[in-house]
């Protein structure tokens, strides 16, 4: 909100400088965002919550000058209002909720022009076009006093009639910007003896709206329910200073003050006199009274605040303060002050008076728990083992397009769908991380990377079958195109494939526990895979497929990706670790080249060595592994080799050459046997 | 091949020569089993009968003098070995070693955050990111119909029951106070959602870090002296702090917490708006009304709560001036932190 310093002055003595003032303001919690001098003033452009509606005015920021700086509050009386009554007004309230107290005044005799300079001027620095002098008083006394006002013209008010009821269905207005809007019975109007002439609290309509040629004025003073204003206003899409002060709460003590002020000022400039005043409800508040403890201030403080302090403060805050005993004060609040309503509320009144900075700053004791479960904790090592393995983290939407799953091959019908998107690339909650992932990669190698290695840990959301919302973290990772690697003095292509994200994978697996024998990867058609641990499904591999590549514009890359459910994967971890003894003798290591079969997967050949080593090697084979893999001249075209590096070792004894020697001939000759393999 | 040809491939082979494994390789490639000399010796059977003696002596004595040359070489290598590499190794050539990731700087901001307050005692906790209207507004003293909710504009989602995507992370306050009693000093970081378009500051995903401590004695001292630490350790033991008074329907008192600007020391900047001060925090202590709903009974327990939006942490701490290259993922953004 704009006010102006000098504006202030009418109201409190300030002698403060304007950079000073606009501190002191910040401090009390009117933040000052901004001062501009302009015109022999200074626009103050202040920040004020939504608890504050008294600080929406002129008036109510001076109570607060006042308050800090422990002046008192320059206010005049208008001249009161004596008995008129040449006409009688029909006013008629239907609802007490919606409208508690609606004042009008007949003024009669005005001439419509221009406003005089000193309203002019102040109107415009503070932002507010001027119209013509009665909507520029009503402006006026609004941004003074934080009391919405409106001026219909009474001749064109049907029957004379004022008539505060809920708009009818079917009904419409056209409101002062031009615009005919729909009603429904949310919206509380003011009509006349045949239709709605204002959308109560938030704006006129243009059928009644004073102009040049006006010269009689139904002023309206009034109070309206702030939640009715807000629905009407939000289900019209309207935004108005008036609704603005309605919604957060205005004063009813000050309405009748207020109206009889523009009143009078309007008389003044326009010529007018108050010829009829009728009024429907009650100004009375009832007055709220807190007990304040001062153990109570001290417990929440930390700071000893002297009785003669804490009831300065809460006087110059305008408050009735009566010690009850020595450290209990009853406390009657100001009928502007909607917002205090318990004692902690006087208690940040106090510390606010008293001074933030005032306080002092101390370390809690806390007591640290062990029963709170740290997911973070572990997400933490997942992504230093990730980044150790080159990938680089990145953090993507959860929101995305409809049918966004598709392009991953997983069902869109379990997308959740958010009910207001902004825009139809953020319409639904995504159901899986891969398609974010692809579109990170063709992004970068837009932007001509070479190699791109990614991953993600976040939530993922579906539908469950029983339509119940399920959230779950996963892990997502992506690879693609290839890097430069150092082999002795060369430099060799390293393609990223499925076989690096298994790579990946299994550091994991293995950092997590996890033992080779315990997880598996399977392949279900040349793109997908699945990964399982202890049986359990955990993940998907994926290389994606033609179409999903056009999709993201991705040509001439292989993009490979996994996704795996972070929270299944943990829960099969075994993080404990126990020391194992382990043989103190060097192995001994056998290789043997072995020609099998391409459709024999490698995977299976280790299995069988592996069983092999357990019912028939008496523990002493200890590792096996495939040193190397290839294909070519030398071996049949629907053939692989494989070059089988077995290690054997005893904890007890040094193995001599013979005995590993006719070990590891029985294996090849298992070998042989179960998978036809011929020696090389 | 012929004894001359072989020579002049030795002669070549050793004079690129870089180790002693190469040599290694060296030897079998010409003693070995299946070397090239063995393959002379072996052709001298089917020579004619008196080229036969003189060929072998020729061979023999080739294969002695490639022996002693070998030897030589290696006793080379192990005596100056130093020397060997100095002449082999370019140490201005690339170092070999595998390249590393990074961590995203929101995750990096989050952990230093998390671990700053872990040294104080605090636990981390997270929550779903979809919520109840009560978690994310009711039971936070949020009223439904009320303009203090206009600044948690919201995502609603298209479900039978109502549900949102949170617009803070302070649901997890009442998730935790439900489940836990007091005492509790808990951080929760976390992605919020607010349908906000997107530019250079604003996006309608993004990440805070809530904070709060229950327990029979806390007082507005104690977040003044936590959040105090904390700015500290975040962004120097040199900055100024201040706390000012503000609204937020969860706490009260309220404040919001402005530090000395980080690049002008407070003489005003672009960066601090000409203020001299950067908002980094809001705070304030726990609402009586919030203890309420969870069954916390206001007259026994006390307690502070704090929110940061990380973004606004690493955009101050990295000067990073667009909130767009978070969700971007440029590798070469990515891979300054």
């Amino acid at each position: 909100m704009k006010i102006t310093y000098n504006w202030l002055k009418d109201f409190v003595a300030i002698t403060l400088a304007p950079r000073e003032l606009a501190e002191r303001l910040t401090m009390a919690g009117l933040e000052v965002v901004s001062i501009e001098e302009q015109r022999g003033d200074f626009i103050f452009e202040i920040e004020i919550t939504s608890n504050r509606p008294d600080w929406l005015s002129v008036v109510g920021i001076a109570r607060e000058v006042a308050a800090l700086t422990n002046k008192t509050l320059k206010l005049s009386e208008p001249r009161p209002l004596l008995k008129t009554g040449r006409h009688q007004l029909a006013i008629e309230v239907q609802g007490k909720k919606d409208c508690p107290l609606y004042t009008a005044k007949l003024i009669e005799g005005v001439k419509v022009g221009p406003s005089p300079q000193w309203l002019r001027q102040r109107l415009e620095l503070i932002g507010c076009r001027s119209i013509n002098s009665i909507v520029d008083i009503t402006n006026y006394i609004l941004f003074e006093w934080g009391e919405p006002l409106h001026a219909f013209d009474f001749d064109t008010l049907q029957a004379g009639t004022i008539i505060v009821r809920r708009a009818q269905k079917e009904e419409k207005i056209v409101t002062i910007d031009g615009i005919e809007r729909q009603l429904t019975p949310d919206v509380l109007v003011i009509a006349d003896a045949s239709s709605p002439v204002a959308v109560a609290g938030v704006m006129g309509g243009r059928k009644t709206e004073v102009g040049e040629a006006t010269t009689r004025i139904l002023l309206e003073a009034a109070v309206f329910n702030p939640i009715v204003v807000r629905r009407g206003r939000r289900m019209l899409g309207l935004e108005s200073e008036s609704a603005y002060r309605f919604e957060r709460g205005v004063d009813i003590a000050i309405v009748q003050e207020a109206s009889l002020r523009a009143a009078r000022l309007i008389e003044q400039v326009t010529g007018g006199t108050i010829s009829a005043v009728k009024n429907a409800g009650t100004a009375k508040v009832p007055t709220r009274r807190i007990v304040l403890e001062a153990t109570h201030l001290k417990r929440a403080l930390a700071v000893e605040i002297p009785a003669g302090t804490i009831k300065g403060i809460l006087e110059r805050l305008d408050c009735e303060v009566k010690a009850i005993s020595q450290k209990k004060y009853a406390v009657d609040i100001p009928s502007f002050r909607q917002d205090v309503k318990l004692e902690v509320d006087l208690i940040e009144e106090i510390a606010r008076i008293f001074g933030y900075g005032r306080i002092p700053r101390t370390i809690p004791r806390i007591k640290p728990q062990i029963d709170h479960k740290d997911d973070t904790a572990v997400h933490r090592s997942l992504k230093e083992i990730l980044i150790g393995l080159g990938l680089n983290e990145v953090v993507t939407y959860s929101l995305v397009e409809k049918g966004r799953a598709n392009a991953a091959g997983q069902d869109t019908d379990k997308e959740i769908a958010i009910a207001n998107p902004l825009s139809k690339d953020q319409a639904v909650l995504r159901t899986t991380l891969l398609p974010s992932l692809a579109q990170c990669v063709a992004y970068n190698l837009r932007q001509k990377q070479p190699y791109i290695a990614i991953f993600e840990i976040a939530h993922t959301y579906a539908l469950d079958v029983t339509v119940k919302v399920q959230e779950r973290y996963k892990l997502g990772v992506a690879l693609c195109g290839g890097r430069l690697l150092w082999l002795g003095k060369d430099r060799a292509y390293d393609e990223a494939s499925l076989l690096h994200i298994k790579g990946i994978l299994e550091v994991l697996f293995e950092r997590l526990g996890i033992e080779k024998n315990a997880y598996r990867f399977v392949m279900k058609s040349t793109y997908e895979g699945e990964v399982y641990v202890h049986g359990a499904l955990v993940g998907t591999l994926v290389a994606l497929r033609k179409e999903a590549l056009e999709k993201f514009d991705i040509k001439n890359k292989e993009v490979v990706e996994a996704e795996i459910d972070v929270k299944t994967l943990l829960s099969l971890a075994s993080l404990k670790r126990r020391f194992a003894p382990f043989p103190r003798m060097p192995g001994v290591t056998r290789d043997t080249t072995v020609i099998v079969k391409d459709n024999i997967p490698a995977g299976e050949i280790l299995g069988a060595i592996n069983r092999w080593g357990t019912s028939n090697s008496e523990g002493l084979l200890q590792g096996v592994e495939i040193s190397k893999y290839y294909k070519g001249e030398q071996i049949p075209g629907d053939a692989k080799g494989l070059t089988i590096s077995c290690t054997y070792c005893s904890s007890e004894r040094t193995l001599t050459d013979g005995e590993i020697n006719s070990l590891h001939a029985q294996l090849v000759d298992e070998l042989k046997k179960i998978f036809n393999a011929t020696i090389r | 091949m012929d004894i001359e040809a072989i020579k002049n491939q030795i002669t070549s082979d050793l004079k690129d020569l870089g180790s002693l494994q190469g040599l290694e390789e060296v030897r079998v490639k010409y003693l070995g089993r299946k070397g090239l000399i063995a393959q002379l010796t072996s052709s001298i059977p089917s020579l004619p009968d008196e080229e036969r003696a003189s060929f072998g002596r020729k061979v023999n004595e080739f294969k002695s003098s490639l022996l002693a040359l070998l030897d030589e070489k290696q006793k080379a290598f192990l005596a100056g070995q130093e020397g060997v590499n100095a002449n082999t190794i370019d140490i201005g050539m690339p170092g070999i070693a595998p390249e590393l990731g990074h961590l995203h700087p929101i995750t990096k901001i989050i952990h230093e955050v998390c671990a700053i307050f872990r040294q104080m005692g605090f636990s981390i906790v997270e929550g779903p990111e979809i919520e109840t209207e009560f978690n994310n507004f009711t039971g936070l003293n949020i009223p439904l119909e009320h303009p203090s909710r206009d600044v948690f504009d919201t995502f609603y989602l298209a479900t039978k029951d109502t549900l949102l995507l949170r617009s803070h992370t302070s649901p997890v306050q009442i998730r935790a106070m439900k489940s836990h009693k007091p005492p509790l000093a808990i951080v929760v970081p976390g992605r919020v959602y607010r349908p906000d378009a997107v530019d250079a500051s604003h996006s309608f995903m993004f990440h805070q870090i809530e904070g709060f401590v229950v327990d029979t004695d806390i007082t507005f001292a104690d977040l003044k002296g936590t959040l105090e630490f904390f700015a500290k350790a975040v962004f120097g033991k040199d900055i100024s702090m201040r706390f000012r008074p503000h609204f937020f329907p969860f706490t009260e008192p309220s404040a919001e917490v402005d530090i000395s600007c980080i690049l002008c020391k407070g003489k005003g900047c672009s960066l601090c708006g000409r203020k001299g001060w950067l908002e980094i925090l809001g705070s304030g202590m726990i609402h009586p009304n919030v203890f309420k709903h969870v069954g916390y009974d206001p007259k026994e327990y006390t307690g502070f709560a704090f929110g940061m939006g990380v973004e606004r942490i690493a955009l101050l701490k990295y000067g990073i001036d667009d909130i767009r290259l978070f969700f971007e993922n440029d590798l070469r953004f990515l891979k300054q932190f």
